[in-house]
């Protein structure tokens, strides 16, 4: 009997040391050798939701407010708020569960739309200008922000959850699904010469928990 | 060849061996070293052959500015070895010779050149035509430089980055640096490029003192040192600057060091504002046998012995036109360079200091002379001096004949930037008339000499740069300003080009073999503008990119044609130095989607296509006419992967309208638990996209889009209703769901396998829309649709369970055999029931009611303004359009090709899809034709291409082909 | 390539990260009375002004959202808005 089981878009060539079964998902929390960063984490298992209305700016989910002006994220108790436009939002839970879907029409769960990746550690950066224009280490830019552009030539949303001048730091990638064994694959082409690889959910938990402080 | 081992300007590691492969043989170079140096550290004074007469060509310039040292490196042709570093193992040849480079069979060619006159093979080739095929195989064999194999795969590895910075310095000169440091105080990033290995410029190879007495060279590592230690200073060295763009973008590209895991890097770089401070080339002089080898430029010779410790000859004679030349007299004299004559071409105007050195050294000096002629075959042996003005001659014995005009500023970003040029007749120089937005320059590009005016320069420019990308440094600039304006301006140049020769072999451009003999003679035949005679003798369109006719071009010209206006530059183009393809292409990344079924597709069997953005089973076996796999749809039960469908939720107060706006159906009608299929046309009321509709609440909709719609229909839906202020939301689905088609007269035997609701007929028919959840876990939406012509259903699961559902259904579908369809068989299916695929049937002129999906248009929503709608109406009375009509083929063992043109004396029609229908065992398929061949009956002839001459013949039949009441589909 | 262009919710762009949506003619033309000729005029007609003129562009790669903005044709640079049309 086949097993009812959730597939990530996005696979690794290296198979994780330990993993942990969750809503179906099979989540990798640590790779053998994962190596003194960067490092890429899939995160395809967590909720994103997305959140339209004409009045946006005025909802709180989850009790967080949604930021002021397009660009601004909000990021606390494993939340994060991406403003996006006028009238819309993107919600990310980066914890180990996320709340139901609030009954508001506005909202559409969308994990099943993207690939969700993390990009972080040192050098971070330098991979990312392999890719894009895109910049994130603009000295007017405080993070978090979100970008919304091309990366690798497909439009993604990412956010600059943490940046320094030298190229350290990270960020969150989400792309149209059916990218992912492309994009995964060009990332890791683009920073396999700087030290990319693969790590399990452990190590993404400890940055952003240091990020949260 | 001993080096000159102990000199502080070296930048070569004598310690560090190299070895290379030349011509079959092992040889030696250091690191440091370019391929070039090391070659002629090892003997070699001729390395390639000219373009045309095949001439002997040894070192001129060392910065790549001809194809004299073009070699084919590694199997790549046409490098240019005296800038590529030397890199252990290398493998050496000659290009463009029968024998070797020093002794070319060809070398008769040079002989003949009387044949050759400007253009001749504009002139001659043309008559008698039957020539023509057998001379350009002789020419092509003779002429020319590197050869490369049509299947040559390059190797390496190319990388690429996009880097944004505040300001971008092209020049990593003295200037350069200071630019940058200057730049970078105010905290912003600067990005610093330098074409040669290393930093330094005109300062890194010279002994003689700044102002406050440091040798050049130890300034210059000087800078090096602290915009290394400036932490907002990027630098990239080794890296040629290539093209300039609007809103200064700067693209070049590095070349790897032996260190880096890329071969080379193309690099693009916005900025807010960009220091130029490029510096100068020579000038090159023009006089007879001006390019044997042993001449070389000042730069060349100097740098030979300063920065690669090889003295370039033993006995020399100079022939310049600057005071560079003088220094470097007087250097390489110290250095061991015995010199037997400097002519300066200049009267006057000489720094006294130096020619108070040339003196002490006893180094005779001719002033208002200059060369008239190397002698010598393969290197030059003696030297005609001659006064400018033609009238005394003394010759010289040497085998080195160290000669330039002056300087020429390297403007290339300016002209790229579209910076009008014009003719500063004090220093001689092309400089722009007006700068390009936020673009300065620095250096000697501006016609300064002076070691402390090229700092100054530097700094104002860096300073200016950062101003204008917003940095608050207005009183700084105005310290810059004041200090350099007491330091010594531009200096004047020298303006001769050409010795007093006729010019039969003064080679005005070496790459493309062109003489001042063929110059005067385009002028002669009428041409007069430099860009025209540019092209039509092909100076400065060889790899050079007009690195030694480019200034000496225009003011030749304007000589020549004693014009009395001023003269003009030829202008360059992006690439400014020539860039290996494979560096533009740079990771070449393949961005396609893949299904969630990709990977078990492939386990089954597919063969792939690229189909838009996705990539998708076409097949499944190696039959490309599926034979099996419609069969046992039309029998059985098979299943197909449909993820690539857009999908989307449109919700919100005016969700409804907006569907109204683009959808040609009333959308008011949809009901819930049922779909509606309908289509969108642009505003000419073409067919752009079809697809369903499902009513999920009040102003809540899903919908469906062909798969090449999907990624612009929120753009589509955005635009049409941009001047209403509507409110609506869209969320792009398309890949949240995986999409799996099960079809076949035992679908429903399968599916009520796996799902617990009640499939009957009755209780989910044909056109109805269900939702249900599988194993109390997979959310599903399920659609009953015909499109294959049997009992099917569509089901939409979420995207991460899709391969769950897929193994549940093919696992439940065992006994009965299932199996998987492909793209293809799913387009004969469809086609045997003439439902169309947009872009199939269909083309950018079809419309609505040419297809006869009339009947999905809603004449009556008029307030929808319907995109399309107006269109429409006008075209339901027009009779000369194109219709859908259904064929089959005389013989039908002969199905035409989709694509085929339906004919009489002229087109009138083609056919869109044809195949041999398995099903009904006939050849059929769809045609758009002109409307009185539509008739049911109607004969048509068909033209295909390579038919030599036979036409096929087929008649109009009714549709569709199979099952022509739907009982099996609504089954 | 080098054209950047300013979308009102993402900043200054590269210029590929934009799909053109042509001249900006207005909302359509009411449909009452509408002759062929003047429909077509209006979807297929444009001015190709040799400088200045105001376009309809969209944030494809980014936010999505079209918006207009003023480009010097003859230099293929975005400019600010002309004085006379403010």
């Amino acid at each position: 009997m086949t097993e009812i089981k959730r597939e990530s878009p996005v696979q690794f060539k290296v198979s994780p040391l330990k993993v942990e079964a969750r809503d179906n998902w099979t989540v990798a929390l640590e790779y053998d050798e994962e190596g003194q960063g960067p490092w890429l984490v899939d995160l395809a298992h967590k909720t994103r939701w997305d959140l339209q209305d004409r009045k946006v700016g005025e909802l709180t989910p989850c009790d967080l407010a949604v930021p002021e002006a397009p660009g601004e994220c909000t990021f606390a108790d494993n939340t994060l708020i991406n403003r996006m436009n006028r009238t819309q939002a993107s919600i990310f839970h980066l914890g180990a569960e996320a709340p139901g879907l609030p009954d508001f029409s506005g909202y559409t769960d969308v994990t099943e739309s993207t690939v969700f990746l993390a990009l972080f550690g040192p050098k971070a950066f330098f991979i990312a200008e392999k890719l894009t224009a895109l910049d994130f280490l603009d000295p007017a830019k405080k993070a978090p922000f979100l970008y919304q552009g091309p990366f690798c030539h497909v439009p993604c949303q990412i956010v600059t959850l943490e940046k320094a001048a030298d190229g350290s730091g990270g960020f969150l990638l989400t792309c149209s699904r059916g990218y992912g064994d492309s994009m995964v694959h060009a990332i890791l082409e683009a920073g396999s010469a700087l030290g990319l690889r693969p790590a399990g959910e452990n190590r993404f938990n400890t940055w952003i928990q240091g990020l949260q402080g | 060849m001993n080096r000159l081992n102990q000199l502080p300007t070296l930048r070569i590691t004598p310690s560090e061996k190299l070895s290379l492969n030349y011509r079959g043989k092992t040889v030696q170079g250091v690191a440091g070293d370019t391929v070039a140096t090391a070659l002629f550290a090892n003997g070699v004074r001729v390395f390639a052959r000219s373009l045309k007469y095949h001439r002997p060509r040894g070192l001129y310039s060392l910065d790549g500015e001809c194809s004299n040292t073009c070699m084919d490196v590694n199997g790549v042709p046409n490098v240019r070895t005296e800038n590529t570093l030397l890199k252990d193992g290398m493998v050496v040849r000659e290009q463009n010779v029968k024998g070797s480079a020093d002794r070319d069979w060809l070398a008769f060619i040079d002989k003949l050149d009387w044949m050759m006159p400007a253009g001749f093979y504009y002139k001659t080739m043309h008559k008698p035509a039957a020539i023509w095929p057998v001379a350009m195989k002789q020419i092509r064999k003779a002429a020319g430089i590197g050869v490369i194999s049509a299947d040559y795969q390059m190797k390496g590895q190319y990388d690429e980055m996009f880097i944004k910075a505040e300001v971008t310095v092209i020049g990593g000169g003295a200037a350069g640096m200071t630019a940058a440091l200057a730049a970078a105080e105010s905290g912003q990033r600067v990005v610093l490029l330098e074409s040669r290995p290393h930093l330094g410029g005109c300062f890194d190879y010279r002994v003689s003192t700044t102002a406050e007495g440091t040798p050049l060279y130890e300034r210059a590592r000087d800078l090096a040192e602290k915009v290394k230690l400036t932490g907002n200073i990027r630098v990239f060295k080794h890296t040629s600057m290539v093209g300039a763009y609007n809103n200064n973008l700067i693209t070049a590209f590095q070349v790897g060091k032996a260190s880096d895991t890329f071969t080379e890097r193309y690099i693009e770089i916005r900025s807010d504002s960009v220091v130029v401070a490029t510096g100068c080339i020579e000038r090159p002089l023009i006089f007879d046998h001006n390019e044997r080898p042993g001449v070389m430029q000042v730069g060349c010779a100097h740098r030979m012995a300063r920065t690669y410790g090889l003295l370039p000859g033993s006995e020399a004679v100079f022939s310049v036109g600057h005071d560079l030349g003088l220094e470097a007299a007087v250097d390489l004299f110290d250095l061991g360079l015995k010199i037997n004559c400097v002519a300066d071409i200049r009267e006057d105007g000489q720094n006294p200091e130096l020619m108070l050195a040339l003196a002490e050294r006893k180094i005779p000096v001719l002033k208002g002379w200059v060369a008239a002629k190397a002698h010598g075959c393969k290197k030059v042996e003696k030297v005609t001096l001659s006064t400018v003005e033609g009238t005394v001659k003394r010759q010289f014995p040497c085998d080195l004949l160290v000669a330039s005009a002056g300087l020429t500023p390297v403007t290339g970003p300016f002209i790229l930037a579209q910076a009008k040029m014009g003719y500063d007749s004090h220093t001689g120089y092309f400089l722009p008339t007006e700068l390009p937005e936020k673009m300065f320059p620095a250096g000697r590009i501006t016609g300064v000499n002076h070691p402390g005016a090229i700092e100054a320069s530097g700094r104002l420019a860096g300073l200016k740069a950062a101003a204008a990308a917003g940095a608050d440094v207005g009183k700084t600039v105005a310290e810059a300003e004041k200090a350099a304006s007491v330091l010594p301006g531009p200096e004047r140049g020298c303006k001769l080009v050409t010795a007093p020769v006729k010019g039969r072999k003064s080679f005005i451009c070496f790459d493309e073999d062109t003489t001042i003999k063929n110059i005067k003679q385009a002028i002669e035949m009428g041409f007069d503008v430099p860009e025209l005679i540019k092209r039509f003798t092909s100076a400065g369109t060889g790899p050079g990119q007009g690195g030694i006719p480019g200034h000496n071009l225009p003011l030749f010209v304007a000589k020549y044609t004693a014009s009395i206006s001023t003269p003009v530059p030829t202008t360059v183009r992006p690439p400014l130095v020539p860039t290996f393809l494979a560096t533009y292409a740079g990771y070449n990344h393949h961005m396609f989607k893949h299904t969630p079924l990709h990977d078990s597709q492939i386990a089954d069997g597919g063969i792939f296509r690229n189909i838009g953005v996705w990539q998708r089973a076409r097949y499944f076996s190696a039959d490309f006419d599926c034979r099996e796999e419609i069969l046992n749809v039309r029998n059985n039960v098979g299943m197909l992967d449909g993820s690539t469908l857009g999908k989307f939720r449109i919700h919100g107060p005016d969700a409804l309208k907006a569907l109204q706006r683009v959808y040609v159906s009333d959308m008011s009608k949809v009901k819930e638990g049922r779909i509606k299929y309908s289509a969108m046309c642009n505003d000419d009321g073409c067919v752009i996209d079809d697809g369903v509709v499902v009513k999920l609440g009040e102003n809540d909709y899903y919908f469906t889009t062909s798969t090449g719609r999907a990624g612009q229909t929120v753009e589509w839906i955005r635009y049409h209703t941009r001047f209403d202020g509507w409110d609506f939301s869209l969320v792009n689905l398309t890949d949240a769901m995986g999409v799996i088609n099960i079809s076949g007269p035992n679908a429903r035997k399968v599916l009520s396998k796996v799902v617990d609701i009640d499939l009957s007929s009755e209780a989910f028919p044909f056109s109805g829309y269900r939702e249900f959840l599988i194993k109390d876990a997979v959310f599903v939406r399920a659609m009953r649709l015909g499109f294959v012509g049997e009992l099917s259903y569509e089901l939409h699961v979420p995207s991460s369970y899709t391969q769950a559902v897929w193994d549940l259904l093919k696992e439940a579908g065992a006994e009965f055999g299932i199996r998987n369809f492909g793209v293809e068989a799913q387009n004969v299916l469809r086609m045997e029931k003439c439902h169309v695929i947009l872009g199939s049937e269909s083309e950018q002129r079809t419309n609505l009611l040419d297809l006869g999906l009339g009947f999905l248009w809603d004449r009556k929503k008029a307030d929808a303004k319907t995109v399309g709608a107006v269109a429409l109406r006008q075209a339901e009375k027009d009779a000369g359009r194109l219709k859908l009509v259904g064929i089959r083929m005389e013989d039908d063992d002969r199905p035409a090709r989709d694509g085929a043109l339906i004919v009489d004396n002229n087109v009138r029609g083609y056919v869109a899809t044809m195949r041999k229908s398995f099903t009904t065992g006939q050849a059929v398929g769809m045609a758009l034709v002109e409307s009185q061949l539509a008739d049911i009956g109607t004969r048509i002839e068909i033209f295909e291409d390579e038919c030599n001459g036979v036409r096929l013949y087929a008649r109009v039949v009714a549709t569709p082909f199979y099952d022509p009441k739907g009982e099996r589909m609504k089954s | 390539m080098a054209l950047t262009l300013t979308c009102p919710v993402c900043g200054k762009r590269n210029g590929y990260e934009f799909r053109y949506g042509g001249e900006d003619k207005g909302p359509r033309p009411v449909e009452a009375g509408l002759t062929p000729a003047a429909w077509c005029d209006y979807v297929h007609m444009n001015k190709c002004t040799a400088g200045v003129q105001k376009e309809w562009w969209c944030h494809r790669d980014g936010c999505g959202s079209w918006f207009t903005t003023w480009r010097d044709t003859t230099q293929n640079l975005e400019v600010a808005k002309p004085e006379a049309s403010k």
